[in-house]
């Protein structure tokens, strides 16, 4: 009983985690119908500012070795400022490109992200000692919580909190949710489209850096590519749960986190190796079921 | 005096295909024009190219004498333009005052948006009673009316009407109609309507211009076009013979 309760934390961590990734995706595709693959690598971006830029292989802090408010304050502006860009550079010249043009662009932001990467630190994945305090273990009666996923827990709900109170009470969540919904007549009742946009984008931008900081403290370790299967699920998650709804992005999310968690800790040892398989195939399932995911965008129903 | 919106030999094109063909026409400040024309006549596109939402190929679109062409939709609504769009596209995931308060948040002067909201609900007292509703839950008629109070609420000079109409009872569209020229009385505006019927636009329309195939096939004051026959002629190309389909149309 005890080892089920510990794979809960375990699966709720991994869930917030992929629910915060999920979140990033979501609100981009919310208003701009775009399914932003690089997602995953301003994830990357934010791990690798921490450190010097170079090509050895032992990893020295940089940012990382800031006090922690400095540093989380440090990487969120960096991954903003990158996931802006992103936007400036490439996105914002296919305004009216369809959406398949948009994922594909997206493909080819994600590689140039992580060929720039490669070229300032190298090929090698580093390991690297981050905010090591916090991989500690708190006991609670018999259980051991690793603190570092109470941390992850409550940094998820807090972000989720307070994104829910600035998308339904202040003027500009309420222009984005507008926005999301009919881009073109939120512009004729005078939202402002690329400000809009641009709130979008600092918003998953944010949530990237965020998603950096808990990957890289628990995982303690670099890699051009890390941020790959974390977007992958993560896009997993936000189809299951019912594409342009934020709701959906969340619990599909969590959803899939519990789900690898459970497989993983409940598959006869053999069949481990073939977990994706197994989550894949649920997915599948869900989608055989419910085509338009779990929730399903009320933009997307047809009303009458 | 000069006209608060001038169009002149305005063409748009979608690709290949020609939906507006050199049209000229204007709306003096203070008056209901209304632009007549059957299905696909580019009644919507016209009504687009003035709010920013489809660009013109060539032609000149001219409000309170500054040209609108290449100017965003957002910039357009922040010059005293306000479109209520065909099918009243509400954003429905938001309650209706969400749907209201965003019209306001063009002004930067808080306290006036806030106190227009208020006065706009005596206007609509429909929307009053659900303003906690989400949008989407509103029927066809409550849907119209909070489309145009949400348009009202960017304090515009002129506003585009999209076919009112479509898809709504008698009645009700005639309380559209009486809101609409309530509102007109009320804040000095100016409407620019699509209407598909020629009849109903006789009664509330100070001119019309009837738009076939992306041209203007007739212009006039409602008041001397009360004999249907030149507008029958100008609305289907012909006119002999073609009594019932003249009459289902009226």
């Amino acid at each position: 009983m005890i080892s089920f309760f510990q794979n809960v934390i375990d699966a709720v961590a991994l869930g917030s985690i992929y629910a915060l990734v999920a979140l990033g995706i979501g609100l981009i595709f919310g208003i701009l119908r775009l399914i932003n693959f690089a997602h995953g690598d301003m994830i990357t971006v934010g791990c690798y500012a921490l450190i010097v830029p170079s090509t050895d292989a032992a990893a020295q802090l940089l940012i990382g070795s800031w006090t922690p408010l400095a540093a989380i304050a440090a990487i969120a502006i960096i991954v903003l400022l990158v996931a802006l860009s992103t936007d400036a550079l490439v996105f914002k010249h296919l305004r009216r490109a369809s959406p398949t043009t948009l994922m594909i662009a997206s493909f080819a932001v994600s590689y140039v992200t992580q060929n720039a990467l490669l070229m300032a630190y190298g090929a090698r994945a580093k390991g690297v000692d981050f905010w090591s305090g916090v991989n500690v273990q708190i006991a609670i009666g018999e259980l051991r919580v690793p603190l570092l996923q109470l941390i992850t827990v409550a940094v998820t709900f807090a972000l989720m909190m307070l994104l829910n109170l600035f998308l339904r009470y202040t003027r500009y969540g309420i222009q984005m949710r507008a926005a999301a919904e009919d881009f073109r007549m939120a512009q004729y009742i005078g939202v402002r489209g690329n400000i809009v946009i641009g709130l979008a984008f600092a918003i998953s931008g944010m949530l990237a850096a965020t998603v950096s900081l808990l990957y890289v403290t628990q995982s303690g370790s670099l890699s051009i590519t890390m941020g790959v299967p974390l977007v992958l699920f993560a896009f997993v998650a936000v189809v299951i749960g019912g594409m342009g709804n934020l709701l959906g992005s969340v619990v599909g999310g969590f959803l899939i986190g519990i789900l690898l968690t459970m497989l993983q800790a409940y598959l006869p040892p053999d069949l481990r190796a073939f977990r994706d398989a197994f989550a894949f195939a649920f997915v599948i399932l869900v989608l055989l079921v419910r085509p338009a995911g779990l929730i399903p965008a009320r933009n997307t129903i047809e009303r009458v | 005096m000069s006209a608060l919106l001038d169009i002149q030999e305005l063409h748009v094109h979608y690709s290949d295909l020609a939906a507006i063909r050199g049209v000229s026409l204007h709306v003096d400040e203070g008056e209901v024009v209304c632009l007549v024309g059957p299905n696909g006549a580019g009644k919507s596109t016209m009504l687009a190219a003035v709010a920013g939402g489809v660009k013109p190929t060539s032609g000149s679109i001219r409000f309170d004498g500054g040209s609108l062409r290449s100017v965003r939709p957002e910039q357009i609504a922040r010059l005293g333009v306000s479109l209520v769009p065909e099918g009243r596209q509400i954003f429905g995931t938001l309650t209706v005052e969400e749907n209201l308060r965003i019209g306001g948040y063009i002004s930067s002067d808080r306290k006036a948006a806030a106190s227009d909201f208020d006065r706009l609900l005596v206007t609509f007292p429909r929307l009053k009673e659900r303003l906690a509703y989400p949008a989407g839950r509103l029927s066809g008629g409550e849907q119209q009316m909070l489309a145009v109070a949400r348009a009202v609420m960017t304090q515009p000079r002129l506003l585009l009407v999209d076919e009112p109409s479509l898809g709504l009872a008698p009645l009700i569209i005639e309380q559209i109609y009486k809101t609409l020229l309530e509102l007109r009385a009320e804040r000095g505006l100016t409407l620019f309507i699509n209407e598909q019927s020629s009849a109903r636009v006789l009664k509330y329309a100070d001119r019309i211009y009837i738009l076939r195939g992306g041209q203007i096939q007739l212009e006039g004051r409602a008041s001397d076009l009360r004999d249907g026959d030149a507008i029958r002629k100008a609305y289907f190309g012909f006119s002999a013979g073609s009594q019932r389909a003249a009459e289902n149309v009226a």
